[in-house]
Protein backbone atom coordinates (compact mmCIF):
# COMPACT_ATOMS: atom_id res chain seq x y z
CA UNK A 1 0.00 0.00 0.00
CA UNK A 2 1.38 3.42 -0.97
CA UNK A 3 0.90 6.24 0.88
CA UNK A 4 1.62 8.85 -1.83
CA UNK A 5 -0.93 6.78 -4.46
CA UNK A 6 -3.72 7.40 -1.69
CA UNK A 7 -2.60 11.01 -0.95
CA UNK A 8 -3.24 11.23 -5.11
CA UNK A 9 -6.62 10.39 -4.47
CA UNK A 10 -6.89 12.56 -1.29
CA UNK A 11 -6.20 14.99 -2.94
CA UNK A 12 -7.98 14.70 -5.98
CA UNK A 13 -11.29 14.41 -3.92
CA UNK A 14 -10.40 17.50 -1.77
CA UNK A 15 -9.40 19.44 -5.61
CA UNK A 16 -13.25 17.95 -6.62
CA UNK A 17 -15.22 19.30 -3.47
CA UNK A 18 -13.38 22.84 -3.40
CA UNK A 19 -15.06 23.08 -6.52
CA UNK A 20 -18.51 21.26 -6.22
CA UNK A 21 -21.42 23.23 -5.41
CA UNK A 22 -23.14 19.57 -5.87
CA UNK A 23 -21.07 17.98 -2.80
CA UNK A 24 -21.01 21.40 -0.83
CA UNK A 25 -24.79 20.93 -0.87
CA UNK A 26 -25.76 17.86 -0.50
CA UNK A 27 -22.64 17.32 2.10
CA UNK A 28 -22.67 20.76 4.44
CA UNK A 29 -25.91 21.96 3.35
CA UNK A 30 -27.92 19.62 3.56
CA UNK A 31 -26.69 18.65 7.26
CA UNK A 32 -26.84 21.93 8.46
CA UNK A 33 -30.37 22.83 6.91
CA UNK A 34 -32.13 19.20 8.18
CA UNK A 35 -30.05 19.62 12.10
CA UNK A 36 -32.03 23.58 11.93
CA UNK A 37 -35.25 21.91 11.33
CA UNK A 38 -35.25 18.98 13.49
CA UNK A 39 -33.58 21.66 16.18
CA UNK A 40 -36.69 23.39 15.54
CA UNK A 41 -38.81 20.43 15.83
CA UNK A 42 -37.34 18.85 18.66
CA UNK A 43 -37.45 22.39 20.58
CA UNK A 44 -41.32 22.28 19.87
CA UNK A 45 -41.28 18.83 21.40
CA UNK A 46 -39.64 19.36 24.62
CA UNK A 47 -43.34 21.24 25.47
CA UNK A 48 -45.64 19.09 24.38
CA UNK A 49 -43.92 15.39 25.05
CA UNK A 50 -41.77 13.70 26.88
CA UNK A 51 -38.60 15.89 27.21
CA UNK A 52 -36.30 13.58 25.92
CA UNK A 53 -37.86 13.08 22.35
CA UNK A 54 -36.83 16.51 21.19
CA UNK A 55 -33.58 15.46 22.29
CA UNK A 56 -33.89 11.66 20.96
CA UNK A 57 -34.87 13.71 17.47
CA UNK A 58 -31.57 15.49 17.31
CA UNK A 59 -29.30 13.04 18.55
CA UNK A 60 -30.42 10.45 15.89
CA UNK A 61 -29.89 13.09 13.25
CA UNK A 62 -26.29 13.90 14.25
CA UNK A 63 -25.59 10.56 14.27
CA UNK A 64 -27.59 9.60 11.16
CA UNK A 65 -25.45 12.11 9.46
CA UNK A 66 -22.54 10.25 10.21
CA UNK A 67 -24.32 7.04 7.97
CA UNK A 68 -24.96 9.25 5.26
CA UNK A 69 -21.96 11.28 4.09
CA UNK A 70 -19.87 8.67 4.97
CA UNK A 71 -21.85 6.46 2.94
CA UNK A 72 -22.54 9.18 0.21
CA UNK A 73 -18.81 9.97 -0.20
CA UNK A 74 -17.45 6.44 -0.54
CA UNK A 75 -20.04 5.63 -3.52
CA UNK A 76 -20.05 9.02 -4.96
CA UNK A 77 -16.44 9.65 -4.91
CA UNK A 78 -15.88 6.68 -7.78
CA UNK A 79 -19.11 8.53 -9.82
CA UNK A 80 -17.16 11.78 -10.25
CA UNK A 81 -14.58 10.17 -11.90
CA UNK A 82 -16.99 7.96 -13.87
CA UNK A 83 -19.10 11.12 -15.18
CA UNK A 84 -15.73 12.67 -15.95
CA UNK A 85 -14.53 10.04 -18.56
CA UNK A 86 -11.43 9.57 -15.74
CA UNK A 87 -12.16 6.00 -14.02
CA UNK A 88 -9.84 4.61 -16.51
CA UNK A 89 -7.46 7.14 -16.77
CA UNK A 90 -7.46 6.17 -12.63
CA UNK A 91 -7.37 2.67 -13.32
CA UNK A 92 -4.31 2.29 -15.23
CA UNK A 93 -2.14 3.88 -13.48
CA UNK A 94 -0.24 1.75 -10.44
CA UNK A 95 -3.27 2.08 -8.59
CA UNK A 96 -4.42 -0.97 -6.26
CA UNK A 97 -8.15 -1.46 -5.73
CA UNK A 98 -7.37 -1.52 -2.26
CA UNK A 99 -5.52 1.66 -2.47
CA UNK A 100 -8.42 3.51 -4.18
CA UNK A 101 -11.03 2.16 -1.62
CA UNK A 102 -9.18 3.22 1.52
CA UNK A 103 -8.63 6.63 -0.33
CA UNK A 104 -12.01 7.39 -0.46
CA UNK A 105 -12.57 5.62 3.13
CA UNK A 106 -10.26 8.47 4.40
CA UNK A 107 -11.86 10.77 2.35
CA UNK A 108 -15.56 10.42 3.14
CA UNK A 109 -14.27 9.98 6.36
CA UNK A 110 -12.93 13.66 6.78
CA UNK A 111 -15.70 14.94 5.49
CA UNK A 112 -18.06 13.14 7.60
CA UNK A 113 -15.96 14.61 10.51
CA UNK A 114 -15.82 18.22 9.25
CA UNK A 115 -19.57 18.17 8.15
CA UNK A 116 -20.25 16.29 12.00
CA UNK A 117 -18.17 18.94 13.86
CA UNK A 118 -20.64 21.36 11.83
CA UNK A 119 -23.70 20.61 12.95
CA UNK A 120 -22.88 19.17 16.56
CA UNK A 121 -22.04 23.61 17.01
CA UNK A 122 -25.42 24.09 14.94
CA UNK A 123 -27.19 22.36 17.64
CA UNK A 124 -24.86 23.22 20.77
CA UNK A 125 -25.37 26.95 19.61
CA UNK A 126 -28.70 27.35 18.09
CA UNK A 127 -30.91 24.64 20.31
CA UNK A 128 -28.79 23.33 23.35
CA UNK A 129 -27.98 20.55 22.31
CA UNK A 130 -24.67 19.34 23.44
CA UNK A 131 -23.80 15.70 22.01
CA UNK A 132 -20.57 15.07 24.36
CA UNK A 133 -23.17 14.92 27.21
CA UNK A 134 -23.04 10.99 26.11
CA UNK A 135 -19.29 11.17 26.97
CA UNK A 136 -16.19 11.51 24.65
CA UNK A 137 -15.81 7.91 24.59
CA UNK A 138 -19.08 6.78 23.54
CA UNK A 139 -19.09 9.28 21.08
CA UNK A 140 -15.90 7.75 19.67
CA UNK A 141 -17.50 4.39 19.46
CA UNK A 142 -20.88 5.55 18.14
CA UNK A 143 -19.20 7.25 15.49
CA UNK A 144 -16.74 4.48 14.56
CA UNK A 145 -19.05 1.65 14.66
CA UNK A 146 -21.68 4.06 12.19
CA UNK A 147 -18.61 4.86 9.84
CA UNK A 148 -17.62 1.29 9.48
CA UNK A 149 -21.48 0.38 8.95
CA UNK A 150 -21.95 3.39 6.27
CA UNK A 151 -18.36 2.06 4.63
CA UNK A 152 -20.01 -1.48 3.90
CA UNK A 153 -23.12 0.53 2.61
CA UNK A 154 -20.75 2.34 -0.20
CA UNK A 155 -18.81 -0.51 -0.78
CA UNK A 156 -21.48 -2.43 -1.92
CA UNK A 157 -23.16 0.56 -3.89
CA UNK A 158 -20.08 0.78 -5.44
CA UNK A 159 -19.69 -2.43 -6.55
CA UNK A 160 -23.31 -2.32 -8.02
CA UNK A 161 -22.48 1.06 -10.06
CA UNK A 162 -19.10 -0.81 -11.60
CA UNK A 163 -21.01 -3.78 -11.99
CA UNK A 164 -23.67 -2.66 -13.80
CA UNK A 165 -23.22 0.98 -14.69
CA UNK A 166 -23.47 4.75 -13.74
CA UNK A 167 -27.40 4.20 -14.55
CA UNK A 168 -28.24 3.15 -11.11
CA UNK A 169 -26.39 6.09 -9.78
CA UNK A 170 -28.93 7.07 -7.74
CA UNK A 171 -28.94 4.40 -5.73
CA UNK A 172 -25.25 6.01 -4.29
CA UNK A 173 -27.33 8.45 -2.32
CA UNK A 174 -31.28 6.75 -1.90
CA UNK A 175 -30.48 3.63 -0.24
CA UNK A 176 -29.05 4.71 2.80
CA UNK A 177 -32.03 6.07 3.66
CA UNK A 178 -33.82 2.94 3.76
CA UNK A 179 -31.71 2.34 6.96
CA UNK A 180 -33.68 4.81 8.68
CA UNK A 181 -36.41 3.95 9.73
CA UNK A 182 -35.05 0.06 10.11
CA UNK A 183 -32.37 1.26 12.50
CA UNK A 184 -34.82 3.37 14.33
CA UNK A 185 -32.77 6.47 13.92
CA UNK A 186 -35.16 8.87 15.71
CA UNK A 187 -37.23 7.04 18.16
CA UNK A 188 -36.86 4.03 20.64
CA UNK A 189 -36.40 0.47 19.01
CA UNK A 190 -39.90 -0.14 20.82
CA UNK A 191 -41.75 2.12 18.33
CA UNK A 192 -41.08 -0.43 15.67
CA UNK A 193 -43.39 -3.39 14.92
CA UNK A 194 -41.57 -6.70 16.08
CA UNK A 195 -41.26 -8.07 12.59
CA UNK A 196 -39.39 -5.02 11.83
CA UNK A 197 -37.55 -5.20 15.23
CA UNK A 198 -35.77 -8.52 14.14
CA UNK A 199 -34.82 -7.16 11.23
CA UNK A 200 -33.39 -3.81 13.25
CA UNK A 201 -31.75 -6.13 15.16
CA UNK A 202 -29.46 -7.18 12.44
CA UNK A 203 -28.34 -3.97 12.04
CA UNK A 204 -25.56 -2.54 13.81
CA UNK A 205 -26.68 1.17 13.95
CA UNK A 206 -29.48 0.08 15.43
CA UNK A 207 -27.38 -0.78 18.58
CA UNK A 208 -25.72 2.25 18.40
CA UNK A 209 -29.07 4.33 18.41
CA UNK A 210 -30.12 2.82 21.33
CA UNK A 211 -27.13 3.17 23.41
CA UNK A 212 -26.49 6.98 22.59
CA UNK A 213 -30.21 7.55 23.59
CA UNK A 214 -29.66 5.37 26.72
CA UNK A 215 -26.24 7.18 27.16
CA UNK A 216 -28.62 10.87 27.36
CA UNK A 217 -30.40 9.86 30.20
CA UNK A 218 -27.61 7.20 32.26
CA UNK A 219 -23.93 7.60 31.80
CA UNK A 220 -21.68 5.19 31.25
CA UNK A 221 -21.11 3.08 27.69
CA UNK A 222 -23.40 0.24 26.87
CA UNK A 223 -20.93 -2.28 26.31
CA UNK A 224 -22.95 -4.97 25.09
CA UNK A 225 -25.02 -2.59 22.23
CA UNK A 226 -21.78 -1.24 21.49
CA UNK A 227 -20.03 -5.06 21.37
CA UNK A 228 -22.81 -6.41 19.33
CA UNK A 229 -22.73 -3.57 16.76
CA UNK A 230 -19.22 -3.73 16.07
CA UNK A 231 -19.48 -7.23 15.76
CA UNK A 232 -22.31 -6.83 13.20
CA UNK A 233 -19.71 -4.27 11.48
CA UNK A 234 -17.00 -6.99 11.53
CA UNK A 235 -19.33 -9.09 9.65
CA UNK A 236 -20.97 -6.92 7.35
CA UNK A 237 -17.64 -5.08 6.05
CA UNK A 238 -15.89 -8.63 5.38
CA UNK A 239 -19.26 -9.37 3.52
CA UNK A 240 -19.50 -6.32 1.54
CA UNK A 241 -15.49 -6.11 0.71
CA UNK A 242 -15.94 -9.23 -0.65
CA UNK A 243 -18.57 -9.06 -2.29
CA UNK A 244 -17.46 -5.33 -4.06
CA UNK A 245 -14.01 -7.70 -5.28
CA UNK A 246 -16.27 -10.01 -6.72
CA UNK A 247 -18.88 -7.64 -8.73
CA UNK A 248 -15.23 -5.65 -9.71
CA UNK A 249 -13.91 -8.79 -10.89
CA UNK A 250 -17.18 -9.55 -13.07
CA UNK A 251 -17.10 -6.08 -13.72
CA UNK A 252 -13.84 -6.51 -15.43
CA UNK A 253 -14.83 -10.18 -17.13
CA UNK A 254 -17.74 -8.50 -18.50
CA UNK A 255 -16.17 -5.39 -20.11
CA UNK A 256 -18.79 -3.00 -18.20
CA UNK A 257 -15.98 -1.47 -15.73
CA UNK A 258 -14.34 -0.51 -18.93
CA UNK A 259 -17.59 0.77 -20.78
CA UNK A 260 -18.94 2.31 -17.38
CA UNK A 261 -17.78 5.89 -18.44
CA UNK A 262 -19.50 5.37 -21.68
CA UNK B 1 22.25 -7.49 -30.80
CA UNK B 2 18.69 -8.17 -30.03
CA UNK B 3 15.84 -5.74 -29.71
CA UNK B 4 13.97 -5.51 -26.29
CA UNK B 5 10.67 -6.89 -26.24
CA UNK B 6 8.32 -4.81 -24.16
CA UNK B 7 4.86 -6.31 -24.74
CA UNK B 8 4.25 -9.97 -25.89
CA UNK B 9 0.89 -10.89 -26.37
CA UNK B 10 -0.02 -14.09 -26.90
CA UNK B 11 -2.96 -15.87 -27.91
CA UNK B 12 -5.31 -13.51 -26.52
CA UNK B 13 -9.07 -13.89 -26.49
CA UNK B 14 -12.12 -12.57 -24.92
CA UNK B 15 -15.39 -14.15 -24.97
CA UNK B 16 -18.69 -11.87 -24.53
CA UNK B 17 -21.76 -13.69 -24.07
CA UNK B 18 -20.33 -16.82 -26.03
CA UNK B 19 -18.85 -14.81 -29.12
CA UNK B 20 -15.29 -14.09 -29.27
CA UNK B 21 -14.88 -9.98 -29.29
CA UNK B 22 -10.39 -10.92 -29.42
CA UNK B 23 -9.55 -14.24 -30.53
CA UNK B 24 -6.28 -15.33 -30.50
CA UNK B 25 -4.55 -12.44 -31.14
CA UNK B 26 -0.94 -12.55 -30.26
CA UNK B 27 1.57 -9.66 -31.46
CA UNK B 28 4.57 -8.34 -29.70
CA UNK B 29 5.78 -4.32 -29.92
CA UNK B 30 9.93 -4.33 -29.65
CA UNK B 31 11.50 -1.20 -28.12
CA UNK B 32 11.42 2.28 -30.17
CA UNK B 33 8.44 0.90 -32.94
CA UNK B 34 5.26 2.53 -33.12
CA UNK B 35 2.80 -0.24 -34.38
CA UNK B 36 -0.66 0.37 -35.38
CA UNK B 37 -3.70 -1.68 -34.26
CA UNK B 38 -6.35 -1.03 -37.15
CA UNK B 39 -9.37 -2.76 -38.13
CA UNK B 40 -12.88 -1.78 -38.75
CA UNK B 41 -15.87 -1.11 -36.20
CA UNK B 42 -16.15 -4.18 -34.04
CA UNK B 43 -12.43 -5.84 -34.86
CA UNK B 44 -11.85 -6.06 -31.58
CA UNK B 45 -9.54 -3.29 -31.25
CA UNK B 46 -10.42 -1.65 -28.27
CA UNK B 47 -11.11 -4.18 -26.54
CA UNK B 48 -7.77 -5.69 -27.00
CA UNK B 49 -6.38 -2.19 -25.65
CA UNK B 50 -8.83 -2.89 -22.88
CA UNK B 51 -7.17 -6.01 -21.96
CA UNK B 52 -3.71 -5.07 -22.26
CA UNK B 53 -4.53 -2.14 -19.72
CA UNK B 54 -6.06 -4.67 -17.00
CA UNK B 55 -9.34 -3.25 -17.70
CA UNK B 56 -11.08 -6.07 -19.03
CA UNK B 57 -10.23 -9.76 -18.14
CA UNK B 58 -8.78 -11.41 -20.62
CA UNK B 59 -11.31 -15.34 -21.25
CA UNK B 60 -7.44 -16.73 -22.07
CA UNK B 61 -3.95 -16.01 -23.19
CA UNK B 62 -1.26 -14.32 -22.25
CA UNK B 63 -0.20 -10.74 -21.77
CA UNK B 64 3.95 -9.88 -20.74
CA UNK B 65 5.32 -6.47 -20.03
CA UNK B 66 9.37 -6.54 -20.12
CA UNK B 67 9.22 -10.13 -19.58
CA UNK B 68 6.79 -9.88 -16.98
CA UNK B 69 3.47 -11.71 -16.44
CA UNK B 70 0.87 -8.59 -16.69
CA UNK B 71 -1.62 -10.43 -14.19
CA UNK B 72 0.74 -11.33 -11.62
CA UNK B 73 2.83 -7.77 -11.57
CA UNK B 74 0.35 -5.60 -12.51
CA UNK B 75 1.70 -2.34 -10.59
CA UNK B 76 5.39 -2.67 -11.87
CA UNK B 77 4.06 -3.15 -15.35
CA UNK B 78 1.89 -0.01 -15.20
CA UNK B 79 4.49 1.82 -13.38
CA UNK B 80 5.89 1.81 -16.79
CA UNK B 81 3.69 2.51 -19.45
CA UNK B 82 0.69 4.74 -19.66
CA UNK B 83 -2.39 5.31 -22.21
CA UNK B 84 -4.18 8.45 -23.81
CA UNK B 85 -7.33 8.18 -25.29
CA UNK B 86 -9.75 10.96 -26.79
CA UNK B 87 -12.29 8.59 -25.56
CA UNK B 88 -11.04 9.30 -22.08
CA UNK B 89 -10.76 12.89 -20.34
CA UNK B 90 -9.07 13.84 -17.00
CA UNK B 91 -11.49 15.71 -14.20
CA UNK B 92 -13.58 18.71 -15.77
CA UNK B 93 -13.98 20.83 -12.97
CA UNK B 94 -10.52 20.87 -11.71
CA UNK B 95 -7.47 22.77 -12.92
CA UNK B 96 -5.06 20.90 -15.33
CA UNK B 97 -2.69 21.65 -12.98
CA UNK B 98 -4.55 19.90 -10.08
CA UNK B 99 -5.56 17.18 -12.59
CA UNK B 100 -1.42 16.36 -13.20
CA UNK B 101 -1.03 16.60 -10.14
CA UNK B 102 -3.08 13.91 -8.95
CA UNK B 103 -1.37 11.51 -11.79
CA UNK B 104 1.57 12.44 -10.15
CA UNK B 105 1.14 11.15 -7.22
CA UNK B 106 -0.44 7.80 -8.54
CA UNK B 107 2.83 7.49 -10.66
CA UNK B 108 4.96 8.18 -7.51
CA UNK B 109 7.30 10.92 -9.28
CA UNK B 110 9.72 12.47 -6.95
CA UNK B 111 9.59 15.95 -8.08
CA UNK B 112 5.98 16.49 -9.61
CA UNK B 113 6.24 20.14 -10.13
CA UNK B 114 9.26 20.50 -12.05
CA UNK B 115 7.96 17.42 -14.45
CA UNK B 116 4.44 18.72 -14.74
CA UNK B 117 6.30 22.60 -15.55
CA UNK B 118 8.35 21.06 -18.19
CA UNK B 119 6.05 18.89 -20.14
CA UNK B 120 3.62 21.97 -20.13
CA UNK B 121 6.35 23.98 -21.35
CA UNK B 122 7.32 21.28 -24.07
CA UNK B 123 3.71 21.23 -24.74
CA UNK B 124 3.14 24.70 -25.21
CA UNK B 125 0.51 24.91 -21.94
CA UNK B 126 1.86 26.66 -19.62
CA UNK B 127 -0.37 29.22 -19.70
CA UNK B 128 -3.12 26.97 -19.40
CA UNK B 129 -2.15 25.14 -15.85
CA UNK B 130 -4.32 27.21 -13.61
CA UNK B 131 -7.68 26.89 -16.01
CA UNK B 132 -10.02 23.93 -15.81
CA UNK B 133 -9.85 21.29 -17.76
CA UNK B 134 -13.28 21.40 -19.50
CA UNK B 135 -12.39 25.04 -20.48
CA UNK B 136 -9.87 24.17 -22.69
CA UNK B 137 -10.33 22.90 -26.27
CA UNK B 138 -10.47 19.99 -27.82
CA UNK B 139 -6.55 20.45 -28.81
CA UNK B 140 -5.78 21.91 -26.02
CA UNK B 141 -7.23 18.43 -24.19
CA UNK B 142 -5.39 16.47 -26.44
CA UNK B 143 -2.10 18.01 -25.17
CA UNK B 144 -3.30 17.55 -21.59
CA UNK B 145 -4.11 13.88 -22.21
CA UNK B 146 -0.68 13.25 -23.87
CA UNK B 147 1.23 15.28 -20.62
CA UNK B 148 -0.11 12.55 -18.45
CA UNK B 149 0.51 9.53 -20.45
CA UNK B 150 4.23 11.18 -20.19
CA UNK B 151 4.44 11.90 -16.81
CA UNK B 152 5.95 8.95 -15.36
CA UNK B 153 8.30 8.65 -18.78
CA UNK B 154 6.55 5.18 -20.04
CA UNK B 155 8.55 2.86 -21.94
CA UNK B 156 5.34 1.80 -23.62
CA UNK B 157 2.53 4.32 -24.53
CA UNK B 158 -0.95 2.62 -25.37
CA UNK B 159 -3.09 5.28 -27.26
CA UNK B 160 -6.88 4.32 -28.52
CA UNK B 161 -7.62 6.78 -30.99
CA UNK B 162 -5.94 10.44 -29.71
CA UNK B 163 -6.83 12.22 -32.68
CA UNK B 164 -10.42 11.36 -33.24
CA UNK B 165 -11.72 14.38 -31.80
CA UNK B 166 -9.64 16.78 -33.50
CA UNK B 167 -10.37 18.71 -36.64
CA UNK B 168 -7.34 18.09 -39.02
CA UNK B 169 -4.81 20.73 -38.49
CA UNK B 170 -5.26 20.09 -34.25
CA UNK B 171 -5.39 16.58 -35.45
CA UNK B 172 -1.44 17.19 -37.59
CA UNK B 173 0.05 18.78 -35.09
CA UNK B 174 -0.83 16.57 -32.11
CA UNK B 175 0.88 13.45 -34.43
CA UNK B 176 3.98 15.89 -34.78
CA UNK B 177 4.25 15.76 -30.94
CA UNK B 178 4.22 12.23 -31.28
CA UNK B 179 6.66 11.63 -33.84
CA UNK B 180 8.59 14.05 -31.79
CA UNK B 181 7.72 11.83 -28.70
CA UNK B 182 9.44 8.98 -30.15
CA UNK B 183 12.01 10.41 -32.13
CA UNK B 184 13.04 11.93 -28.37
CA UNK B 185 12.24 10.07 -26.16
CA UNK B 186 12.26 6.40 -28.18
CA UNK B 187 9.30 5.63 -26.45
CA UNK B 188 7.20 2.64 -28.04
CA UNK B 189 3.52 3.31 -28.55
CA UNK B 190 0.76 0.89 -29.42
CA UNK B 191 -1.64 3.25 -32.01
CA UNK B 192 -5.10 2.93 -32.59
CA UNK B 193 -7.03 4.83 -34.61
CA UNK B 194 -9.30 4.31 -38.18
CA UNK B 195 -7.31 7.41 -39.98
CA UNK B 196 -5.22 5.62 -42.43
CA UNK B 197 -2.88 8.59 -43.43
CA UNK B 198 -2.32 8.81 -39.69
CA UNK B 199 -0.61 5.42 -39.20
CA UNK B 200 0.88 5.48 -42.91
CA UNK B 201 2.72 8.42 -41.46
CA UNK B 202 3.87 7.27 -37.88
CA UNK B 203 3.58 3.67 -37.52
CA UNK B 204 6.44 1.33 -38.46
CA UNK B 205 4.46 -1.75 -38.58
CA UNK B 206 0.43 -2.26 -38.69
CA UNK B 207 -1.52 -5.12 -37.39
CA UNK B 208 -5.11 -5.35 -38.81
CA UNK B 209 -7.80 -7.07 -36.92
CA UNK B 210 -10.97 -8.46 -38.25
CA UNK B 211 -13.58 -10.32 -36.50
CA UNK B 212 -11.34 -10.62 -33.55
CA UNK B 213 -8.34 -11.91 -35.36
CA UNK B 214 -5.29 -11.08 -36.22
CA UNK B 215 -6.08 -10.33 -40.61
CA UNK B 216 -2.10 -9.43 -41.27
CA UNK B 217 0.46 -7.85 -40.13
CA UNK B 218 3.31 -6.06 -41.59
CA UNK B 219 4.56 -2.66 -42.22
CA UNK B 220 2.59 -0.01 -43.94
CA UNK B 221 4.42 -1.00 -47.17
CA UNK B 222 4.83 -4.25 -46.82
CA UNK B 223 0.66 -4.15 -46.54
CA UNK B 224 0.12 -1.88 -49.26
CA UNK B 225 1.91 -4.27 -51.53
CA UNK B 226 -0.45 -7.30 -50.99
CA UNK B 227 -2.67 -5.55 -52.78
CA UNK B 228 -1.28 -6.11 -56.62
CA UNK B 229 -3.56 -3.96 -58.36
CA UNK B 230 -2.94 -0.59 -59.33
CA UNK B 231 -4.85 1.99 -61.30
CA UNK B 232 -2.97 3.15 -64.43
CA UNK B 233 -4.33 6.37 -66.61
CA UNK B 234 -3.38 7.46 -69.79
CA UNK B 235 -4.05 10.39 -71.74
CA UNK B 236 -3.44 10.17 -75.19
CA UNK B 237 -3.75 11.74 -78.44
CA UNK B 238 -4.89 9.29 -80.74
CA UNK B 239 -7.40 6.83 -81.99
CA UNK B 240 -9.52 5.36 -79.10
CA UNK B 241 -10.33 2.49 -81.21
CA UNK B 242 -6.58 1.40 -81.50
CA UNK B 243 -6.07 1.72 -77.75
CA UNK B 244 -9.57 -0.05 -77.16
CA UNK B 245 -8.50 -3.03 -79.70
CA UNK B 246 -4.90 -3.33 -77.76
CA UNK B 247 -6.42 -3.31 -73.85
CA UNK B 248 -8.78 -6.54 -75.37
CA UNK B 249 -6.04 -8.24 -76.72
CA UNK B 250 -4.31 -8.24 -73.66
CA UNK B 251 -7.11 -9.01 -71.26
CA UNK B 252 -6.98 -5.49 -69.32
CA UNK B 253 -9.93 -4.23 -67.22
CA UNK B 254 -10.89 -0.87 -68.44
CA UNK B 255 -12.77 1.88 -69.17
CA UNK B 256 -12.67 5.28 -71.16
CA UNK B 257 -13.23 8.30 -68.31
CA UNK B 258 -13.09 10.47 -71.72
CA UNK B 259 -12.77 9.92 -75.25
CA UNK B 260 -8.95 10.48 -74.97
CA UNK B 261 -8.24 9.04 -71.14
CA UNK B 262 -9.03 5.14 -70.37
CA UNK B 263 -8.45 4.51 -66.69
CA UNK B 264 -7.03 1.04 -66.81
CA UNK B 265 -6.92 -1.73 -63.43
CA UNK B 266 -4.21 -4.00 -63.66
CA UNK B 267 -1.11 -5.37 -61.91
CA UNK B 268 2.04 -3.06 -61.20
CA UNK B 269 4.45 -5.64 -63.05
CA UNK B 270 2.50 -4.85 -66.67
CA UNK B 271 2.48 -1.32 -66.43
CA UNK B 272 5.42 -0.63 -68.12
CA UNK B 273 4.79 -2.82 -71.29
CA UNK B 274 1.47 -1.12 -71.50
CA UNK B 275 2.53 1.79 -71.81
CA UNK B 276 5.29 0.81 -74.18
CA UNK B 277 2.56 -1.00 -76.37
CA UNK B 278 -0.05 1.84 -76.45
CA UNK B 279 2.83 3.92 -77.75
CA UNK B 280 4.16 1.73 -80.35
CA UNK B 281 0.60 1.26 -81.46
CA UNK B 282 0.91 4.72 -83.11
CA UNK B 283 -0.86 6.07 -80.18
CA UNK B 284 0.47 9.59 -78.95
CA UNK B 285 0.89 9.54 -74.97
CA UNK B 286 0.18 12.57 -73.32
CA UNK B 287 0.19 11.82 -69.70
CA UNK B 288 0.68 8.91 -67.51
CA UNK B 289 -1.26 8.68 -63.48
CA UNK B 290 -0.50 4.98 -61.93
CA UNK B 291 -2.06 5.19 -58.74
CA UNK B 292 -0.70 2.66 -56.00
CA UNK B 293 -2.98 0.98 -53.38
CA UNK B 294 -2.81 3.08 -49.98
CA UNK B 295 -3.27 1.67 -46.65
CA UNK B 296 -6.86 2.82 -46.85
CA UNK B 297 -7.52 0.54 -49.71
CA UNK B 298 -6.33 -2.45 -47.50
CA UNK B 299 -8.72 -1.23 -44.94
CA UNK B 300 -11.23 -0.88 -47.49
CA UNK B 301 -10.96 -4.76 -48.70
CA UNK B 302 -10.24 -6.17 -45.57
CA UNK B 303 -13.37 -4.50 -44.06
CA UNK B 304 -15.54 -5.63 -47.47
CA UNK B 305 -14.38 -8.73 -47.00
CA UNK B 306 -10.57 -9.10 -47.84
CA UNK B 307 -10.81 -10.19 -51.83
CA UNK B 308 -8.11 -7.55 -53.06
CA UNK B 309 -5.70 -8.94 -50.32
CA UNK B 310 -3.00 -11.49 -51.11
Amino acid sequence: MSGERIKGILLQEAYITRRSLEVIVDLFYTSAITVVAFGFVSRFLVGVTNPHTGSYLILGLLLWEVIRVNQYSLSVGSLWNIWSHNLSNMFVAPLSVTEYIVAHMLSALLKTLVTFCGICMIAAWGFHFDVLQMGVANLMLFFANLTVFAWSVGLVLLGVIFQIGPRIQALAWGTVFLFQPLTAAFFPLSALPPAVRAVAYALPPTFVFEAARGALGVPGTNWLYVGIAAAENVVYFALAASAFAWMLARSRASGRLARAEG
Amino acid sequence: MPVETLLEVHNLVKVFHGRPAVDGVSFTIPKGRIVGLLGPNGAGKTTTIHMLLGLITPTSGRIAYFGREFSRHRRECLERINFASSFNTLQGRISVWENLAVFAHLYGLRRPRAKIESLASYFGITEMLHARYWDLSAGQRTRVNLIKALLNDPELILMDEPTAALDPDIADKTLALIEEIRDTSGVSILYTSHDMHEVTRICDDVIFLDRGRIFAHDSPLGLTKRIRTATLTLTFDGDQAIVERLLTERGQRFRFTHPYAVSIETTEQVIPSLVFDVGEAGVWITGIDVKKPTLEDVFLSIARGGSRVG
